[in-house]
């Protein structure tokens, strides 16, 4: 069974158990004391991630470290349909690549904001949120265009990709940090796209949605 | 309870309002203080920093340009050190002249009880509106559905709010917890007590199956950084033998992180003390009494005050 | 020319296509802070962003397609109106009416939507757009002030569509204190796109471009995309420069939200409001349903169980339950059944009542609350005492609540609102063609598994209530947990004797004669009491009892309230002795 290195309020862990949970796959939690133990940072937890960050996933014996890896990972092995990482067609695939790696921004602008307000975290607060409102109109005209052609997602095709976990939660959990997303009509409409999946879970910090009318 | 340095001499700096400068706040937990280094923060818009002296007693003081963040700390170059009381597992010190020293928490003496710090959480609100939110029942079914609370029993029966000793205690609050213990398979009625010693620190007794006498004791300790900000502390006393530290803290900060946003979202941020400011109902008495109570204090700082129409 | 002031037009606040179902669009106009949503009929709501609670902002609300309901307590907020339709800390008190959230004027124009703190301005009408299909073009919000934003649109001649030669000659002109005209013309060709600039506060305001004509399918996208990357270079410009102080622009006053009509409360008889039959059809075999609209301004809100007096062309004052499910606020939908034995009521309403007239309402008073917070709710309706539960029913399957709904009729024939009951399917039960033995067994099968939480709400002939009253009453059901409204009052009154009211307050003693209501002895008394049914049904005329022996012959009260003796309804109960002392 998976075993998952987690912390409730990791945006990183949740992308984990977001897509553990729409992919319908059993894993175990090993939950880490992130705060106020710093446990991922000392010695015993080295010798899992010598990096000394979460999350990490364990596969029966396959260690593997790094949110957006793990995402990739997961996917390949565990999703049956090939949808949630699109090997099969090279320009999908391209486009997914190219919004994971837009998503490390997000992680290091927006959920770094996060930590920083909610933790104390040493980061240039304004710094971060300015980065991520450029971050934000980027995607937020993107999403704005794939709906002008008919299309829900973050990369073009019928379903959604694991390059929409990996956005998620940064966009979802953004005004932890002080980034409102009232000039992001439609960034707000595909997060709550997002919230109606089946299988979706929360975490603490996301308002609920309303059910889709029948 | 030692209060560790001299009374501050010097002018008043922060807001206009003794009321909230002639305060203790409860800073950091002690445990998580960086020994002889340079914490930077600031207390009621005021720029202090803290440490802890190479002994473990506590050191603050307001800020001085010498000491950036991270620098060494000599004790005796500091320009302008604060008082500190190391209580209940925290830091504590004003920028004011606080009437004594800090309320009692008698069941911090029994000797079985653990007692941490749960966990501490920026949020950007004030003060009152984040005690207010600790001492409120009726939101506990919609924000913390299946820990705290459970729809559709969302009833709030009536109960007792009493002022004693200039504190005010809400008794035989009644709720519906799905998971009120850890050994429960369904859910049950519980029964909590509040109770708001200071301006910004409230407390919660609630039953425990570990004790049939003795209450778990909850608090929430404020650390106003200005009056739109806050670091929310969740303090613990608990007659726990069950759960690790880490179960204590996963449990406590999945909850205050429900509560973030919510706070977030309240406009404005400062605590509407005019009683037509928002439309209470019966649910709402401690805070209603708690509004009053701040009125009446003469709180200006974190809330809006009462017009005088 | 003096500019107008901002805060007296109307101005856009979203594009319609934003408000995808079930949303609530964030946005901000003059300093307003608001919650714009569509409603599954339609409605388009804008409201102050904010719980009148606890101050929540209600962008965070959940909008479950009739009604906003509020994350941190649960307030739920109904379409239109913006009443507080149900607070969940107490699930048997109705909201009061003025628990409201602002609200505020709502167009469609364009496209957009509009808004405004006027009640009469309307969203302007300009020459460009009129008369054809229009493109809403991507909206771009801009953190530079609105007059910045004006001003540099009328500097920028950006040619709407992809370059169709280099020939073209371009204009900008001022279409309005808020819009700027850009007019492209080649050859024969023009093209023209309107930038609105919504002023969202003094220094940021969304400029939101319409364009005339509505392009075929191949080119649509190219021209989203090109406008798009022309006016985000603008906003690079506009940004820049936005960096020094400019002049400010903000409305003189805050922005007003519509106030709507509130009925005052009238008391006594007097009708509260004028409606007008914006449908009558026939729903069940010997049923007319009726849809009636305002003739002006707003319904007043309810709660599920609530009934309105009808003042009926022939002077009879009859009492009818609103069917009403939540979301549905523009009319009240009920149901009338033909009685062989009408007294004047039903036949009147049959007959007399066509589709365009005008009928007298009083405001919706509910003795029949629903609770929202039982583990189990079990509706049992007999005939036409199905109305209230309808209106129950839709409400506790919109929050997904445990319900049954158990409908005893002839036949199918009588069923009514069928188009209600169809969506309804898994909580609907339908009994049907039943004699009296048989309905009780049927009942004590529902009944027969009381568990905490569980409440029972029972509407239908006065008979069948009471054997459901005793049968839940043997199956262990608390009297607190039946809930039931007679439609009239079957039993006999007996109004011979007489006896003496003496009334507290204002020291008075009356005398109150055989064949005479305690209700008429008041009322000449000069004491302004309020009724509705007058048959000991629906609670209205209630009295507070200080003292002496009470004949209650109401069908109001249940046992223990009768027992108590604290509270008569003056217009069928009499004094059990020769004295009583009203609170009065
Ligand atoms: S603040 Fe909205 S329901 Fe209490
Ligand atoms: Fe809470």
């Amino acid at each position: 069974m998976i075993r998952l290195y987690d912390y409730l309020l990791s945006v990183n862990c949740y992308k984990q158990r977001l897509l553990l949970s729409i992919l319908d796959v059993p894993y175990e939690r090993v939950d880490i004391d992130f705060y106020p133990g710093w446990e991922h940072k000392g010695a015993e937890f080295r010798k899992i991630n010598p990096l000394g960050h979460i999350p990490v996933i364990d596969d029966d014996g396959y260690v593997l470290w790094d949110a957006h890896a793990i995402l990739v990972y997961l996917a390949c092995k565990y999703d049956p349909s090939g949808s949630w990482y699109p090997t099969s067609d090279p320009q999908r695939l391209g486009e997914v690549a190219s919004w994971m790696l837009f998503a490390e921004g997000t992680t290091n602008t927006a959920s770094a904001a996060r930590l920083h307000v909610n933790l104390g975290y040493d980061f240039d607060l304004e710094a971060c949120q300015a980065g991520a409102h450029r971050l934000f109109r980027v995607l937020d005209e993107h999403l704005w265009f794939r709906e002008q052609q008919g299309q829900a997602w973050v990369a073009s095709g019928e379903s959604p990709t694991i390059a929409d976990i990996a956005l998620f939660g940064d966009v979802a959990l953004s005004e932890d940090g002080g980034i409102s997303r009232l000039d992001y009509p439609a960034l707000r409409r595909w997060t709550e796209r997002v919230q109606r999946l089946p299988g979706f879970i929360d975490m603490p910090g996301i308002f609920p949605v309303a059910k889709a009318p029948a | 309870m030692t209060i560790t340095n001299g009374r501050r001499s010097g002018a008043a700096t922060g807001p206009a309002d003794p009321v909230a400068i002639d305060q203790w706040y409860a800073i950091t937990a002690l445990d998580e203080i960086p020994i002889g280094r340079t914490v930077r923060t600031e207390l009621l818009g005021v720029p202090m920093s803290y440490c802890r002296d190479h002994d473990g007693s506590p050191l603050a003081w307001l800020t001085q340009d010498s000491l950036p963040a991270g620098a060494p700390v000599d004790a005796r170059t500091l320009h302008a050190p604060l008082p500190t009381l190391a209580d209940y597992g925290y830091l504590w010190t004003t920028v004011g002249e606080p009437d004594g020293g800090l309320f009692d928490i008698p069941e911090t003496a029994e000797p079985d009880r653990r007692i941490l710090n749960a966990g501490t959480f920026g949020i950007f609100t004030s003060g009152p509106r984040a005690v207010e939110n600790f001492l409120d029942m009726g939101h506990l079914p919609f924000v913390h559905p299946g820990v705290l609370g459970q729809q559709p029993f969302t009833e709030i029966v009536d109960y007792q709010v009493e002022y004693r000793s200039s504190e005010i205690y809400a008794v035989n609050c009644l709720i519906f917890q799905p998971k009120a213990a850890a050994a429960s398979t369904s859910g049950q009625m519980v029964n909590y007590t509040f109770r708001v010693p200071h301006p910004l620190c409230a407390l919660l007794y609630k039953s425990t199956p570990e004790d049939d006498v003795r209450l778990d004791v909850i608090g929430l300790f404020v650390h106003p950084i200005d009056d739109g900000r806050v670091r929310a502390h969740l303090f613990n006393c608990l007659l726990d033998t069950v759960n690790t530290d880490g179960q204590l803290r996963r449990f406590q900060q999945g909850v205050l992180a429900q509560d973030k946003p919510i706070l977030e979202n309240q406009v404005p941020r400062q605590l509407p003390l005019d009683p037509d400011a928002e439309a209470p109902t019966r649910a709402d008495k401690t805070s209603n009494a708690y509004r009053r109570w701040l009125s009446d204090l003469g709180m200006t700082y974190g809330v809006v005050a009462r017009s005088n129409s | 020319m003096t500019a107008p002031d901002p805060g007296s037009l109307l101005h856009p606040v979203a594009g319609c296509a934003d408000l995808v179902p079930r949303h609530v669009v964030k946005a901000r106009l003059l300093g307003q802070d608001l919650a714009v949503w569509r409603a599954d009929d339609d409605f388009v709501n804008v409201w102050a962003d904010r719980c009148i609670h606890r101050g929540v902002r209600l962008t965070v609300a959940a909008n479950d397609g009739a009604e906003l309901v509020c994350p941190y307590h649960g307030w739920r907020y109904s379409n239109r109106s913006g009443n507080c339709a149900y607070m969940p800390a107490h699930p048997s008190d109705a909201p009061p009416r003025r628990l409201r959230v602002p609200t505020f004027r709502s167009e469609e124009r364009y496209g957009l939507i509009w808004s405004g703190g006027s009640p009469e301005a309307e969203p302007p009408r300009l020459p460009h757009l009129e008369g054809e299909d229009t493109l809403v073009l991507r909206a771009l919000p801009v953190n530079a002030p609105p007059d910045l934003a004006l001003q540099g649109l009328l500097e920028w001649p950006c040619q709407p569509v992809p370059a169709p030669g280099d020939g073209a000659s371009i204009s900008c002109d001022s279409a309005g204190p808020f819009a700027v005209a850009v007019t492209a013309r080649t050859g024969g060709t023009e093209e023209a796109v309107v930038h609105f600039v919504q002023p969202v506060d003094g220094g940021r305001c969304v400029i939101r471009p319409v364009m005339r004509g509505a392009p075929a399918a191949d080119r649509r996208l190219s021209i989203l995309r090109h406008h798009a990357r022309q006016l985000e270079e603008l906003r690079t410009r506009l940004e820049s420069s936005a960096g020094s102080p400019v002049a400010v622009r903000g409305p003189s006053t805050p922005l007003q939200p519509l106030r709507r009509p509130t009925a005052t409360a009238v008391s006594g008889r007097a009708p509260q409001l004028e409606v007008c039959v914006a449908r009558k059809w026939l729903t069940a075999e010997g049923i007319a349903a009726f849809e009636l609209a305002p003739v002006s301004g707003q319904l007043p809100s309810f709660q599920p169980g609530a009934h309105v007096d009808v003042h009926l062309p022939n002077g009879l004052v009859r009492q009818y339950s609103l069917t009403n499910g939540p979301g549905l606020t523009s009319v009240y939908r009920l149901g009338v059944k033909l009685e062989p034995d009408s007294r004047g009521g039903s036949r009147c309403m049959h007959v007399s009542v066509h589709e365009g007239d005008r009928l007298q309402l009083s405001e919706p008073h509910n003795n029949f609350p629903l609770r929202r917070d039982a583990a189990r709710t079990v509706l049992i309706a007999g005939g036409i005492g199905v109305t209230p539960l309808l209106a129950m029913a839709q409400t506790l399957q919109r929050q997904e609540l445990a319900y049954e709904l158990h409908y005893f009729a002839q036949s199918d024939d009588h069923l009514a609102f069928g188009e209600v009951l169809e969506p309804l399917s898994t909580g609907l039960v339908k009994h049907l063609g039943l004699s009296p033995d048989q309905t009780a067994d049927e009942i004590k099968k529902i009944t027969h598994d009381y568990g905490t939480a569980s409440h029972l709400y029972v509407c239908g002939p006065g008979p069948m209530i009471e054997a459901t009253r005793a049968i839940a009453a043997d199956s262990g059901w608390p009297e607190d947990a039946v809930h039931f409204e007679y439609f009239k009052n079957e039993s006999e009154l007996h109004d011979a004797s007489s006896f003496e009211v003496r009334l507290a307050r204002t020291g008075q003693t009356l005398v109150v004669g055989p064949g005479v209501s305690l209700l008429d002895s008041l009322r000449d008394a000069g004491v302004d009491m309020p009724s509705s049914c007058e048959q000991g049904v629906c609670g209205t005329c209630m009295a507070t009892v200080l003292e002496g022996e009470l004949d209650h012959q109401d069908v109001f009260f249940n046992d223990s309230e009768r027992a108590a003796g604290d509270r008569i309804l003056t217009c069928v109960s009499r004094a059990g002795g020769h004295k009583i002392v009203l609170d009065l």
